[in-house]
């Protein structure tokens, strides 16, 4: 058993909590080049996803790996969650991953 | 020959197969807070959960967690280090709270097919018992199968969380009573406010299942529930039913059958009388 290096679900508004740290995302790919992609998180905000293959644009994509700004995730490990997924609840569960119910997760 | 009012879906699945077997509360008036009976379901938990699980005794497979004992549970997570050895088929679970041990015994044909499908780097939900070997928690998983619609992944710790508020109140509720516990309860889940005044005989129930029946289901398991008798084991006839509650015979029976298929209620000397389960 390791609970030592936790990936934290985020949404856009909680990555600055946890810059240099693990962290794990859905987001909607907008756009992909090089490396680099522009992402949507589950609270609507812009986001920076490096390390990131080419995806199908517009599904929603898990991704797991180190929070480099608040804005930015370089991701390790990637899921394809299709083109439909429930981000609203997705989003709650953040809120409630970091808030009421931490005791959890972390 | 057993009364119906002795009859409880816990004590009926509790006998046989990987079910941990505990005697019933029902005729028990003492509250046992350990001995929940929620203690023989599935429980969803996380990893960090298990972790943080209590040990209760000196047998290897006894944990707590939020007051209830616990042994078989649910995970979802990622799958990594997979290993395949001709008896059994080890692996990690990730499932971004922590990382378990996980065993899966290939006895059958069919466990192997079920194990060849899961890949290193896949999400897949677990369904095990927990187990402590050597002093390490590991679990020994008696189904792993593909997550396929990925929005089992947060509907897993939603579950996770209903759950331990759920627990939470069963185990404050009973000691303290504590308002909190309530309060939190009510903003995250639907909750049953009938749950707390259920008849004492059999204390989980309301709040376990009333959740999320329609009107209609409800109003006939209230009347079931009121107008037992333990004497009378034919029931109640649906036309009592209709003529009390004022409402058509087909929504009665249409009612009935929902119950029934959930496990709630049963027909007894033929299909026009029923009871409470």
């Amino acid at each position: 058993m390791d609970t030592s290096n936790p990936a934290v679900f985020v949404n856009g508004h909680l990555i600055p909590n946890f810059i240099g740290k693990k962290v794990r995302a859905v987001v909607q790919v907008n756009q992909c080049d090089g490396g680099v992609a522009t992402a949507k998180s589950s609270d609507d905000c812009q986001l920076t996803i490096k390390g990131l293959p080419e995806v199908p644009l517009l599904n929603y994509i898990e991704v797991i790996g180190i929070a480099e700004s608040s804005n930015s995730i370089s991701a390790e490990v990637w899921t394809d969650f299709g083109n439909t997924f429930d981000t609203n609840s997705y989003n709650q569960l953040c809120q409630l991953a970091n808030g009421e119910f931490k005791s959890l997760f972390l | 020959m057993f009364s119906a009012s002795q009859f409880d879906s816990a004590t009926a699945f509790s006998g046989g197969g990987f079910m941990s077997s505990q005697p019933s509360q029902l005729n028990d008036s003492s509250p046992a807070p350990s001995k929940s009976r929620d203690s023989q379901g599935l429980i969803p938990v996380t990893v960090k959960q298990i972790s943080e699980a209590s040990q209760s005794g000196d047998e290897k497979s006894n944990f707590v967690i939020d007051g209830v004992d616990l042994n078989n549970v649910t995970l979802v997570g990622m799958v990594y280090e997979k290993v395949e050895r001709n008896t059994d088929v080890n692996f990690i679970l990730d499932d971004g709270t922590g990382r378990i041990k996980c065993r899966r015994w290939v006895n059958e044909t069919f466990d192997t097919k079920e194990m060849e499908q899961v890949m290193n780097g896949m999400y897949v939900r677990v369904y095990g018992h927990l187990k402590s070997f050597q002093g390490v928690r590991q679990l020994v998983a008696f189904s792993v199968r593909p997550v396929t619609n990925f929005d089992e992944i947060p509907f897993h710790f939603i579950d996770c969380i209903h759950n331990h508020l759920r627990s939470k109140l069963k185990v404050e509720g009973i000691t303290s009573g504590n308002p909190s516990s309530i309060s939190s309860l009510n903003t995250a889940v639907k909750s049953e406010p009938n749950g707390s005044q259920a008849p004492s005989s059999n204390p989980g129930y309301a709040q376990y299942s009333v959740d999320g029946l329609k009107d209609c289901d409800k109003l006939v398991i209230d009347y079931l529930q009121q107008h037992s008798d333990m004497s009378d084991e034919r029931g109640i006839h649906v036309n009592e039913l209709s003529r009390e509650l004022k409402l058509p015979l087909d929504k009665i029976m249409l009612s009935l059958k929902t119950l029934g298929d959930d496990g709630l209620v049963y027909s007894t000397i033929d299909d026009y009388h029923y009871k409470q389960a």
